[in-house]
């Protein structure tokens, strides 16, 4: 049956190229003539390089070029243009890449990073942000104000803020004195890495008439070609970025990282393909992490329970370059109030530069990070006031009708539905199970967030119709196993009434699939959807326009359905898709028309602004989806491990494409969730030297240790949403830390308000209570 | 990787005669999975790698009459795991084997490689330790060391220039027993122990106990073994125990725990290793 | 000898090749023999994307000297297929929607493998275990759980 495939579980487009290990991802694409990149770091957090000498690497036999910030150090960045293609002047963290090597084997490669001398003079390290904040805190980044930056992002000069972000909600003083309680607290976030389990690799070409092409692993074909183009003043036109198949991006490969490194040495060494990919320690120290966060809530509420007021102070662990970062203080500020109305707010989120690594995109784009802290307090709220968590979550539940933090009202929210649904999912109300030797908690947690981007970030689609009526879906959506290909495939079909089956879906490539603005923000199905669906409206109004002409009658009187184009009166009256795809052909054998292509292009309507002083506008961001997880944890009260054991989760998402891509998606969500509670964080020692960069002590969850899961979704249709759907690929790891949190709290009456709950951690906080 | 040379010695004799030729310049590969890690990060730059796998003698596990097993020291740690003889009569070392690492790393690790690296968390010492086990020694002679003697400290044995372990030789137990290997880490699989027990009691009423990631080697806790000597395991006698192996631990503070809380952990597993013996014993 | 004439089977083909001593077992799949199905994730036996069986039993290719091959028979993920016709374990990744990225899944593929071959039944824990060296960023392992159990289930 063609068409009628969005809810329905198709097979992946990409399955068998996976299961069989023919899909290939950039570190298996070989080319000749090949070079090897090999980068030389600082070991520094901070310091000034005094001085580079490479003229020992050059002489290297096999060493083809060498290049350093004295050659590369045009400004690079997406949101605040601070970072430079190679460290220039200064190093701002240990890692840094202070200059590339390309040579005929890693080998050489290595060894002439060896041979290269810096002379580096130390300057004082910077590693708390609260510190850094300080008027006499020394100066990461003193030409601040000389940074371009898109008109959203606030820093302050001769500082190191990067962005201030600031809501200023009705009037949060006379909030708390309409409260009856007030409740102050502090949650903090350490750093974190993605990992991917694909580190992040490029292969960089320049031929002699100077094209670049770039096979990268990345979230963001254009947006990297972008941000190439404009550091190295080059046109677009110029650059192709070439993205296979992506082995996990989590927000890690979005904007550029790497290519900036692999770029420039394919510049010196024309007709030479350069190939880089890193290890697991670079993927750690180099790539993008998510920033540190320290949170100040106060809260005032009534004693019934409903939240007055709210004013929140979020400092964020920035690292040393906040190119991409600082627009997620902003996220997480205009997020502020999390899935709650609150009349009177007053929110300060500060980025601010420190000497650690990057600071950037990381699925959930701030919200892990906010959520941590006002789920846990609300929890927290509920159990003074002695109000059930669930009822606490209901009474400020956002509705239709409420007004959020910037001020915008919302509509089409199911967010009570879904708590309610979590709650009976998990038992709620009934009895707990007993595991003998451990206290049983059960928690509950909810969430927003919405696509965080360019008011104007945009999308589009091809959809060229073949001679035997298949088409080809060409997107520059990245595949980073999210299911991009199928579920857009999908949404080809079902338009064009035809099989999924006879759609097949190009993989990103610059110079001939059209412009998407990045894989992120859980925008794909969105906003890349809905350009899939003009572009096959676009095909369709064609093949109806020509089987009009071979009908004699008008357009409108034509329908198309299961590969058929019809009249609408007179089914038995069609051309097939496949008799129309290069045009209509008339009875002398002359063609109309010619061949079909489908061309879709689309951008939310209706974003703008926020007013600089108070946040406050009409829409943010494009659409919000709201979800809420309930968990069951058994905690060892001797060691403090807890175990996960059950989990629930109610999502939000408008329309289902997929259902068990939805589910698998939100399963990998929950158990990422999970290594935030538990296990993953990037820890530093006094120089600002990452003590963790692999996985023998940076722990990811492994299948031992998931819990069991439920899943549902409820369907409350966004209305500029592709058949309603909303985007939710991020949003899913978001409560499950503080879900935790609070079923300890539920269990023990401890709370743990620093990330990650280590066994260690919760048994002191054990001993800190029967102390008491 | 940098550049050496592999050796593939024909047997025993001449694999510790290049062990004699080349001290410090050499290492031995049995499993790999350690040392090819330590090679790749550049920590260890052998000019010569010895490969024993396969050599006779090293590997494979055997009865000796009126004696016990003896384990090669180049058997991969899932061998050893699945083996009826270890199964039946040292359950508690395939315990201990069984917590390292993944699978994959299991069907490459050995038992001497797990040994010879003498990192104090190593998982099998405990049992090794508890069972009074005894590491056959290669070298222009043979000696036989008791596994309470073997480690020297952290990534240290005694192990002189020349020589190579062997086997693992591991007594029959005399009575009827009960071996139990408690482990605390991380992450519920592959993770390096945080803390590691192992408590044996052999009936009527002897008990013996050993540790790992608690000191500068593994350790067996001798005082508290000799208090719990023909005593009936009572909770108060438990409480005294845990207080006398306390004393004869020196955890430290690394990223994986504090020693605050590896003194926490110490007790809790020492404590409930005791009560599993405490039924034992009783015949419960 | 920096150099090694081994001689191996890899998914069932006899080859004689030349090594250098400080070559993974790795670096001879992907580079030399251009079977870049075997993933490298971590280069330190933690990830288990480098899974192959040596012998029939699971390992981590970076951690094994290619030399070490010598005389073994090495099957890769290319090397479970048969033309068109997929092993029962991968057809049940693609019909329970197993996999999200994919990078992982080839190694993921091949402890599930090694596991049926030594135990065809077994139970939800018996693979978590056996697939606890093999991490993965996307899914969750639930699907990837489910799909083994089936292949078990079916031919059972």
């Amino acid at each position: 049956m063609a068409g009628n495939v969005i809810g329905k579980s198709v097979v992946r487009k990409d399955a068998l190229e996976k299961v069989t290990g023919a899909a290939k991802y950039v570190g298996d694409l070989k080319f000749s003539p090949m070079l090897h990149a090999k980068i030389l770091r600082s070991p520094y957090a901070h310091a000034r390089i005094v001085s580079i000498d490479t003229s020992e690497a050059k002489k290297l036999p096999g060493v083809k070029a060498v290049v350093t910030g004295e050659d590369f150090h045009q400004y690079v960045g997406l949101y605040l243009v601070d970072r430079t293609l190679y460290a220039y002047e200064k190093v701002r963290y240990i890692g840094e890449a202070v200059a590339g090597v390309a040579a005929t084997s890693p080998e050489i490669a290595e060894e002439a990073v060896k041979l290269i001398k810096v002379e580096y003079e130390p300057l004082p390290v910077v590693l708390d942000p609260e510190e850094a904040m300080k008027p006499d805190a020394p100066l990461i980044h003193e030409k601040l104000h000389e940074y371009k930056c898109v008109p959203f992002i606030f820093p302050v000069p001769h500082t190191n803020i990067s962005n201030h972000f600031k809501i200023r909600k009705g009037n949060v003083e006379e909030g708390f004195k309409q409260s009856d309680y007030i409740f102050e607290d502090e949650y903090y976030v350490p750093h974190m890495q993605h990992c991917p389990i694909e580190p992040h690799g490029t292969i960089a070409h320049m031929d002699q008439k100077g094209k670049i092409t770039v096979y990268n692993s990345c979230q963001s074909p254009n947006a990297t070609r972008k941000l190439l183009s404009a550091a190295l003043n080059y046109p677009v036109n110029k650059i192709r970025v070439i993205a296979p198949y992506v082995g996990g991006g989590f927000g890690g490969k979005a904007g550029a990282t790497i290519e900036t490194l692999v770029v420039p040495l394919a510049m010196k060494t024309p007709g030479y393909y350069v190939k880089l990919i890193y290890n697991r320690e670079e993927e750690f120290r180099d790539t993008f992490v998510r920033q540190g966060m320290k949170a100040y809530v106060k809260t005032g509420v009534t004693r019934e329970g409903k939240i007055m007021a709210q004013e929140l102070k979020m400092i964020w662990d920035g690292g040393a370059y906040t190119e991409y970062g600082a627009n997620i203080t902003r996220a997480a500020g205009y997020t502020s109030g999390g899935p709650y109305e609150i009349a009177h707010m007053k929110t300060d989120s500060y980025c601010v530069y420190t000497n650690k690594p990057v600071g950037g995109p990381f699925r959930g784009f701030g919200m892990g990070e906010l959520h941590w802290a006002l789920e846990q307090q609300l929890d927290q709220i509920a159990c003074k006031l002695g109000i059930d968590p669930v009822q606490i979550r209901m009474i400020n539940a956002c509705r239709d009708g409420s007004i959020n933090a910037c001020g915008e009202k919302l509509k089409d929210i199911g967010l009570t539905k879904c708590i309610e649904k979590a709650a009976e999912m998990i038992g709620w109300d009934k009895p707990k199970e007993q595991t003998p030797g451990k206290v049983r908690g059960r928690g509950i947690a909810c969430m927003v967030k919405g696509p965080a981007m360019p008011p104007n970030a945009g999308s589009s689609a091809v959809l060229k119709i073949n001679e035997d009526g298949s088409a080809n879906l060409l997107i520059t959506a990245t595949e980073i196993g999210q299911g991009s290909m199928t579920a857009l495939a999908q949404i080809a079909a079902e338009e064009l009434g035809m099989s999924v089956d006879k759609i097949e879906v190009a993989l990103p490539d610059t110079e001939y699939t059209p412009y998407e603005w990045q894989t992120v923000a859980s925008r794909i199905t969105y906003s890349a959807g809905n350009a899939v669906i003009r572009a096959a409206r676009d095909a369709k109004r064609q093949l109806k326009e020509l089987a009009a002409v071979g009908f004699g009658v008008t357009p409108e009187e034509m329908d198309v359905a299961n590969d058929k184009v019809f009249l609408t009166a007179n089914p038995e009256k069609y051309y097939t898709i496949a008799e129309l795809s290069l045009g209509l052909v008339l009875p002398n054998g002359g063609g109309v028309g010619g061949p079909i292509i489908g061309r879709g292009s689309w951008v939310p309507e209706g974003l703008g602004g926020l007013d600089p002083e108070t946040g406050q506008g009409t829409k943010a961001v494009a659409h919000w989806t709201f979800g809420c997880q309930a968990v069951e944890i058994d905690v060892d009260v001797e060691t403090g491990k807890i175990d996960l054991v059950n989990v629930a989760a109610v999502y939000d998402i408008g329309r289902v494409i997929n259902p068990c891509m939805a589910e698998g998606q939100t399963q990998g969500g929950i158990v990422q969730g999970q290594g935030v509670a538990f296990h993953e964080q990037m820890v530093f020692d006094e120089n600002g030297k990452l003590k963790n960069p692999s996985f023998v002590d940076y722990k990811l969850i492994n299948a031992v240790e998931m819990p069991r899961m439920s899943i549902h979704f409820v369907e409350t249709p966004l209305e500029d949403g592709p058949y309603g759907a909303r985007g939710f690929g991020e949003h899913v790891m978001v409560p499950t830390a503080p879900a935790i949190a609070n079923a300890l709290y539920d269990a023990l009456g401890i709370r743990v308000k620093s990330l990650p709950m280590t066994a260690e951690k919760v048994l002191k906080a054990i001993k800190d209570k029967n102390s008491r | 990787m940098h550049q050496f040379m592999y050796v593939k010695p024909k047997d025993i004799t001449e694999a510790v005669r290049i062990l004699a030729e080349n001290g410090e310049k050499v290492r031995v590969l049995a499993g790999g999975t350690d040392l090819i890690v330590r090679m790749v990060d550049k920590i260890w730059k052998p000019e010569v790698v010895i490969d024993i796998k396969g050599l006779t003698g090293l590997s494979g596990i055997r009865e000796i009459d009126n004696y016990g097993v003896a384990i090669g020291a180049a058997t991969p740690l899932n061998e050893i795991i699945g083996h009826p003889l270890i199964q039946q009569h040292f359950a508690v070392l395939a315990e201990g084997a069984h917590e390292i690492g993944s699978c994959q790393i299991r069907n490459r690790a050995t038992l001497g490689g797990n040994l010879c690296n003498a990192s104090p968390l190593a998982d099998t010492a405990p049992a090794l330790l508890v069972l009074d086990a005894v590491a056959v020694v290669q070298g222009e002679e043979e000696r036989l060391i008791p596994m309470t003697e073997f480690f020297a400290g952290p990534g240290k044995t005694i192990l002189a220039r020349g020589e190579l372990l062997k086997e693992i030789r591991i007594p029959y137990l005399p009575t009827e027993s009960k071996g139990i290997y408690y482990k605390h880490a991380r992450t519920k699989a592959v993770d390096l122990a945080s803390v590691g027990v192992a408590v044996l009691a052999l009936k009527p009423g002897e008990i013996r106990i050993a540790l790992g990631a608690v000191a500068p080697t593994p350790v067996r806790a001798k005082k508290a073994e000799a208090f719990l000597s023909g005593k009936e395991i009572t909770t108060g006698v438990i409480k005294e125990a845990v207080a006398l192996v306390q004393e004869e631990v020196s955890p430290i503070t690394d990223i994986r725990a504090t020693e605050e809380y590896r003194r926490e952990i110490i007790a809790v597993l020492v404590r409930r290793g005791l009560y599993e013996i405490q039924k034992f014993l009783r015949g419960e | 000898m920096m150099k090694h004439r081994i001689r191996f089977t890899i998914n069932g083909e006899v080859r004689e090749m030349e090594v250098k001593s400080n070559q993974r077992l790795l670096d001879l799949i992907r580079n030399d023999l251009d079977l870049t199905g075997t993933k490298e994730g971590c280069a330190g036996g933690e990830c288990g994307a480098c899974t192959v069986l040596v012998d029939g039993k699971a390992i981590n290719s970076c951690l094994m000297l290619a030399v070490e091959a010598d005389g073994k028979e090495i099957l890769t993920i290319e090397g479970l297929a048969e033309g068109m016709v997929l092993d029962p374990i991968q057809e049940s990744f693609v019909e329970h929607g197993a996999l999200q990225c994919g990078f992982c899944i080839p190694g993921m593929i091949m402890s599930a493998k090694a596991l049926l071959k030594k135990n065809p039944h077994p139970s939800e824990m018996e693979i978590r275990e056996a697939i606890s060296g093999n991490l993965c960023r996307c899914t969750g392992y639930e699907k990837i759980i489910e799909a083994i159990l089936n292949v078990t289930q079916k031919q059972a």
